[in-house]
C-alpha cells in the first residue's frame, strides 16, 4: 500500500467510526421514548414465539378482536427451541426503532432487561383500568413485575413436575408415585434393576438438566434458603449446596439419567418417556399435547406427580409467560385492550392454554386429563422461579457450565459450590 | 498432509496403458470401493428422507432411528403450510434471482478490470478486495443493522441484497479475475483492431468464454444465498418477508420439535438447489481452469 | 503450467474505463463490508449493552479484559484446531475422491452428486441429523460400533469436553468435501495426457508423476479451495451454534459463537464486538500471505 492510500484508509476509518458513533447515539436516543412515540393508528403488530401447534388458534382470536374493534393486527411469530432465538431477535427489533406494539415474553430475568431498558411500558394504569389484579394469579404477576413496575401481563403459569410412563413403573414394581425423596431414589433403583433408564433429561442448552438440580437444591436447602440463594442474599458456598451437587452427580453415576445426557437435545429426550426409553421426565403440562397426544397415545397410560422435596411448603419449579407493550407505541390503549381480550377466560380456553393464570380458564379434563389433574392437585402450590429465569442469560450459562464440569467429574461438589458463589455474587453486586 | 495412496495416483495413467482387461477389473474394484464410501456418505441424508416420509406420531413414538411403521406423503403438505413456503419460497427465489446474477456480473466486471485493463492502484484494489475473504460476516451485523434502520430498509428482502452482494464479491472476483487472466490476449487484441471497445470485448468475448467459471461462482453463490440465516434472521421481521432458512424455525417449538415436518421442509427447501446443481455441474467439470481452452 | 499461462499484459482502454467496470462492485463492497467492519471498531471501545440509549467510551477496556476471560482462551484454542483440521481434511479427502473419480469408474454422475449433496443442506438439518446419529444410547454411530464389537469406543461424543469439538468437525468435513472434490475433478480432467506421456518417457515413477505433473497442474484449483477454506474455517460460527450451542459447558465455544453470545444474549455488545474485532484482525493476519500470493500471481 502506498502512503497516499494508507492515509486515505485511515481517514476513512475515523470518519466511519464517527459516523457509526453518531448514528448509534441518535438511534439510541430515540429509543428512550421521550417525544419519539409513534403516531396512533388502527394497525397493531403482535410478536410471539408460538409454533404451528398453537399459532393458528392465536391468530383466530386476534382476528376476532380486530372484528370487534376495527383494528388490523399483524401476528408475526419466531419459534425456535426454548428461549434460544426469540429474545435476541426481539431485542434487535426494538433496537431497530420500530418494534412490535405487543410482544410475548417469559418472566423473570428473560423479560427483565426489556423493563430495565424501559423498552416496555409501565402497565399499572391498565392494571387498574381492567382489574387484572383480581383476575390474574398474584404470584404470576410477581413474575412480570420488575423493580416494582408491572411491566407485563402474565397469562401462562407453568409448573414443572415428573411425568411418567405407567407401564414402566409397573414393570419395576412401583405401584404409587413417590412421596419422599428417599422413595424417589428407591423408584430409580428399581427401574435400573429392570433395565429402564429412570429420568430422561438433555443437557444441550443447559436448561433441561437444570430442572433436576434445582429440584435437588430445593430438597436440600428448603424454600427459604433456596430463594435467598437465587437472589444472591445467601452464599452458595455452604453444605446444602454441596449436598445438592453431590446428589446431582449421584443421579448420573447411578445411571438414573440417560447415557451422555449432557449433549442430548431436550426436544429429542423429552418424549422418551412416551417411547418407553425412560420411565419419566421432568417437565410441564405442555408435554401432554406435545408428546403424549402427538404420538397418538392415550393419556391414561401416563401420570404425573410433584417431585417430593420433603420440605414445607411443598413447592415445584415454575415460570410465567405473558405480554408486554412497547413503550414507544402510539397505540398503547388498543394494545392493552388486545391483551385484556386475550386474558378473558373464553379466549384462553379457545386458545387451548394448558396452564392459564386466569381464573375460570382451567384445562379441560376431557381433552387434557393429565394437565387438568396437575392443575387441580398442584396448581395452587407455591413455586420457585425456574433457575434459567432467576439468573440473567450470562450467569445462567456460567451456571450450566458448572453443572457440565461437575457431571463430567472435572469439578468436585464443594468446588462447584464455590464456583457458583463466585458467579452469583459477581452478578448480585453489579 | 500426506498422500499415501499409489492406487489413486496411477489412475490418470491408465488411459495410456494398452492392456484392457486389468483396467476394467481395476475400474470395477474402484467403483465398488467408491460405492461403499458413497453409501456411508449418503446415509445421514437417507435418515432425513425417511424422517420426511413417516408420520410424526411414529417418529415421536419410536425415535428417529427406528424403522417407520408406515409411510406417508402428508408431511410434505403439512410442511408446505407450517413453513409458510408459499411466501418464503417466493422471497428466497426473488432474492436469489436478483442477487446471484447481479453479484456475478459486478464481480466479473471488476475481475475484468483487474485482469485485462490498465487500472491505477490495481494491486491496492486487488489486495483490499481479496482481504474481504477473511472478514467474518458477524462483525458487520450491528453496523449494517443500524445502517439499514436509518435507510428504512429493515424487514425487506431488498435490504439483504447489499450485504449479500458484499460478502460474495471477494471470492467471486478472486476466481473470475484469475480465470480471465488465462484467456489469451491475442483474441482481445484482434477484436480491438476491429474497433471493439472495452464493453463489447467484455460482453461478447470475455463472458461467453468464461461460462465454466461464471457457473461455478454462481452455484456457490446461489447455495450461500439460499441458505443464509444470520442476516435474514436479524434484518427481517414479519412473516410476509421471511426467507426459507428463517421459515424453517417454524418447525421448532418452545417445548418440542416437529421433526418429520422439518425433514420434509428441508427437502422442499433444497430441491431447487439440487436441480440447479444437476443441470449446471457439467459446466463446472467442463474445465474451470481455462486450460481446456488452450488445449 | 502457471508459466505457460503468464502473458505479457497489454494495458488498454481509456483512463476511466477500468473504473467504470470496477466501481459497482467496489461501492457495494466498501459500503456493506468495509465500512460496517471498520465502524465496529467504535463499538468495541464502548460499554454499550446493545439495548440502551446511552453508553460510555471505555477505551481499550474490552480488549484488556479478554485475556482473563477463560472462555476466550478456550475459544482461541478451539479456533486454531478447527481451522487446521477443517482446511486440511476436506481438501485431502476431496482430492482423493477426485482422483478416484477421474479414473475408470462407473456411475460417475451419481457418485459426484452423492458426495456433493451435503454441501447444499441448510444448517438446521445438519444439526438435527447428526444429533440423532451421535445419540449415545440410540444413535447410529454407537450402534454401529457395538455391532462391530468395538463397544469400548462407543461414547457420548458430543457430551464430553474431550470429544465434542472433534465430533462437530465430522459433519463440517462431510459438508465441505464436495466442492473441493468437484474443483479438483475439473482440474484433473483438464491436464493434458501428453504431460503424463512425456513423464513416462523420462522414466518418472507414478509417485513422481503425481508430485511433478499432477500437483503443479492443480495449482489454480488449490488456490480456489484455499480461498473457500479461508472463508469458512477461521470464522466458524454456525456449525458450533447449531450443533453444541458452545457446550458442554463452554468447551466448544469458538470466538464467533462467544462474540454472538456476548452481543445478542449477555447484553455486552461492546465486549462482544471487541471479540469480533480480534477474530477479524487474526483472520486478516492469517489471510495476508494468501492474499499477497494471489495479488502477486496477478501481476
Amino acid at each position: 500500500m502506498s502512503n497516499v492510500t494508507r492515509r486515505g484508509f485511515l481517514g476513512l476509518t475515523s470518519a466511519a467510526a464517527l459516523g457509526a458513533g453518531l448514528s448509534a447515539c441518535t438511534g439510541g436516543g430515540t429509543s428512550t421514548g421521550a417525544g419519539a412515540t409513534q403516531a396512533a393508528s388502527n394497525n397493531l403488530r403482535l410478536f410471539t414465539y408460538e409454533d404451528d401447534s398453537t399459532i393458528g388458534l392465536l391468530k383466530a382470536q386476534v382476528k376476532k378482536f380486530d372484528e370487534q374493534n376495527g383494528t388490523t393486527t399483524t401476528v408475526d411469530s419466531l419459534p425456535g427451541s426454548g428461549a434460544a432465538v426469540y429474545p435476541d431477535k426481539l431485542r434487535t427489533e426494538l433496537l431497530g426503532g420500530k418494534g412490535p406494539d405487543v410482544w410475548r415474553i417469559w418472566g423473570g430475568q428473560i423479560g427483565a432487561p426489556f423493563a430495565k431498558a424501559k423498552q416496555s411500558l409501565d402497565l399499572s394504569p391498565y392494571y387498574s383500568k381492567y382489574g387484572w389484579d383480581s383476575k390474574i394469579n398474584t404470584t404470576a404477576i410477581g413474575g412480570m413485575t420488575f423493580e416494582g413496575v408491572k411491566s407485563g401481563v402474565p397469562f401462562i403459569s407453568l409448573g414443572i413436575g415428573a411425568w411418567y410412563n405407567k407401564s414402566l413403573f409397573a414393570k419395576a414394581g412401583v405401584s404409587a408415585a413417590p412421596t419422599t425423596y428417599a422413595e424417589l431414589e428407591a423408584v430409580n433403583d428399581k427401574l435400573v434393576a429392570v433395565g429402564v433408564t429412570p429420568c430422561g433429561l438433555g443437557g444441550k442448552y443447559g436448561w433441561d438438566i437444570m430442572r433436576l438440580f434445582e429440584y435437588l437444591l430445593e430438597h436440600t436447602a428448603g424454600p427459604e434458603l433456596h430463594d435467598k440463594l437465587l437472589t444472591g442474599a445467601e452464599s452458595w458456598d455452604r453444605p446444602e449446596v454441596v449436598e445438592a451437587f453431590t446428589l446431582f452427580k449421584k443421579w448420573q453415576d447411578k445411571k438414573w439419567l440417560p447415557q451422555g445426557a449432557l449433549a442430548l437435545d431436550p426436544s429429542d429426550v423429552e418424549p422418551w418417556y412416551v417411547q418407553g426409553k425412560t420411565a419419566y421426565t421432568i417437565t410441564g403440562p405442555w408435554t401432554e399435547a406435545g408428546a403424549i397426544l402427538a404420538a397418538k397415545k392415550s393419556s391414561s397410560a401416563f401420570g404425573n406427580f410433584e417431585l417430593p422435596t420433603d420440605k414445607t411448603p411443598a413447592r415445584h419449579s415454575g415460570f410465567v409467560e405473558g405480554y408486554m407493550i412497547n413503550a414507544r407505541t402510539g397505540n398503547a390503549d388498543k394494545a392493552a385492550a388486545l391483551i385484556d381480550f386475550i386474558v378473558q377466560p373464553a379466549t384462553q380456553k379457545a386458545m387451548n392454554v394448558t396452564a392459564s393464570t386466569v381464573k375460570g380458564a382451567e384445562p379441560d379434563p376431557k381433552t387434557l386429563p393429565l394437565a387438568a389433574e396437575w392443575a387441580q392437585k398442584y396448581g395452587g402450590n407455591p413455586f420457585y422461579t425456574i433457575q434459567d429465569q432467576a439468573f440473567p442469560k450470562k450467569q445462567a450459562d456460567q451456571y450450566f457450565s458448572v453443572q457440565s464440569d461437575l457431571l463430567q467429574g472435572s469439578v468436585k461438589p464443594d468446588a462447584a459450590a464455590k464456583k457458583m458463589q463466585e458467579i452469583v455474587s459477581a452478578w448480585a453486586k453489579s | 498432509m500426506t498422500l499415501t495412496a499409489p492406487v489413486q495416483v496411477d489412475v490418470p495413467l491408465e488411459s495410456v496403458e494398452p492392456a484392457k482387461t486389468p483396467r476394467t477389473k481395476r475400474g470395477l474394484v474402484m467403483t465398488l470401493v467408491l460405492a461403499v464410501i458413497a453409501l456411508f456418505w449418503i446415509s445421514p441424508l437417507a435418515l432425513l428422507v425417511i424422517t420426511a416420509v413417516r408420520p410424526l406420531a411414529d417418529f415421536i413414538g419410536n425415535g428417529p432411528l427406528s424403522w417407520p411403521d408406515q409411510l406417508t406423503w402428508a408431511n410434505f403438505k403439512d410442511a408446505w403450510g407450517i413453513g409458510n413456503f408459499a411466501t418464503t419460497y417466493k422471497n428466497s427465489a426473488i432474492l436469489a434471482l436478483i442477487k446471484v446474477p447481479l453479484g456475478v456480473l459486478v464481480s466479473a466486471m471488476l475481475g475484468f478490470a483487474l485482469a485485462k485493463l490498465r487500472m491505477k492502484f490495481r494491486r491496492t484494489v486487488m489486495f483490499t478486495v481479496f482481504l474481504g475473504l477473511t472478514i467474518p460476516i458477524y462483525i458487520t451485523i450491528v453496523p449494517v443493522f443500524i445502517m439499514m434502520r436509518s435507510a428504512g430498509a429493515t424487514d425487506s428482502i431488498f435490504g439483504l441484497i447489499g450485504p449479500y452482494l458484499a460478502f460474495g464479491i471477494p471470492f467471486e472476483v478472486l476466481v473470475l479475475q484469475s480465470f480471465f487472466r488465462q484467456l489469451p490476449d491475442e483474441i482481445i487484441e484482434a477484436a480491438r483492431v476491429d474497433g471493439a471497445g472495452d464493453w463489447r470485448v467484455f460482453f461478447t468475448m470475455i463472458l461467453p468464454l468464461s461460462v465454466p467459471a461464471l457457473v461455478t461462482v454462481a452455484i456457490l453463490d446461489a447455495v450461500a444465498t439460499w441458505n443464509e440465516f444470520l442476516f435474514a434472521l436479524i434484518l427481517l421481521n414479519s412473516d410476509a418477508h421471511k426467507t426459507i432458512p428463517v421459515g424453517l424455525l417454524n418447525f421448532q417449538g418452545q417445548f418440542a420439535n416437529n421433526n418429520t415436518g422439518l425433514a420434509a421442509g428441508i427437502l422442499i427447501a433444497v430441491v431447487p438447489i439440487l436441480i440447479a446443481y444437476t443441470l449446471l455441474q457439467r459446466w463446472i467439470v467442463g474445465g474451470l481452469t481455462a486450460g481446456s481452452l488452450k488445449g | 503450467m502457471a508459466t505457460t499461462v503468464a502473458l505479457t499484459k497489454p494495458k488498454r482502454g481509456g483512463r476511466w474505463s477500468p473504473w467504470l467496470f470496477a466501481l459497482p462492485a467496489l461501492i457495494v463492497y466498501v459500503g456493506f463490508l468495509v465500512y460496517p467492519a471498520v465502524s465496529s471498531l467504535w463499538f468495541s471501545l464502548t460499554n454499550w449493552d446493545g439495548l440502551s440509549a446511552t453508553y460510555k467510551f471505555v477505551g481499550l477496556d474490552n480488549y484488556l479484559k479478554m485475556p482473563s476471560d477463560p472462555v476466550v482462551v478456550t475459544a482461541v484454542k478451539n479456533n486454531l484446531i478447527w481451522t487446521v483440521v477443517t482446511i486440511a481434511v476436506p481438501t485431502v479427502i476431496g482430492l482423493l475422491l477426485a482422483i478416484a473419480l477421474n479414473g475408470k469408474v462407473h456411475g460417475k454422475p451419481v457418485l459426484r452428486l452423492i458426495f456433493y449433496t451435503p454441501a447444499v443442506l441448510p444448517l438446521v438439518s445438519i444439526a438435527s441429523i447428526w444429533g440423532w446419529l451421535y445419540n449415545p444410547q440410540y444413535g447410529a454411530i454407537n450402534s454401529f460400533l457395538r455391532l462391530i464389537g468395538l463397544d469400548g469406543l462407543a461414547q457420548a461424543w458430543l457430551g464430553q469436553d474431550s470429544t465434542a469439538l472433534w465430533a462437530v468437525m465430522v459433519p463440517a468435513i462431510w459438508l465441505r468435501t464436495g466442492f473441493p472434490m468437484l474443483l479438483y475433478l475439473a482440474a484433473l480432467q483438464s491436464i493434458p495426457n501428453e504431460l503424463y506421456e512425456a513423464a513416462t518417457v523420462d522414466g518418472a515413477t507414478k509417485w513422481q508423476q503425481f508430485w511433478n505433473v499432477t500437483m503443479p497442474s492443480l495449482r489454480p484449483a488449490h488456490y480456489i479451495v484455499l480461498a473457500l477454506s479461508l472463508i469458512d474455517s477461521f470464522k466458524v460460527f454456525d456449525m458450533i451454534y447449531a450443533m453444541t450451542y458452545g457446550g458442554p459447558g463452554t468447551s466448544t465455544q469458538v470466538m464467533g459463537t462467544w462474540m454472538y453470545f456476548n452481543v445478542f444474549q449477555y447484553y455486552q455488545a461492546g465486549y462482544g464486538t471487541a471479540i469480533a474485532v480480534v477474530i477479524t484482525l487474526v483472520a486478516i493476519a492469517v489471510g495476508i500471505p494468501y492474499v499477497r500470493s494471489q495479488t502477486k500471481e496477478a501481476s
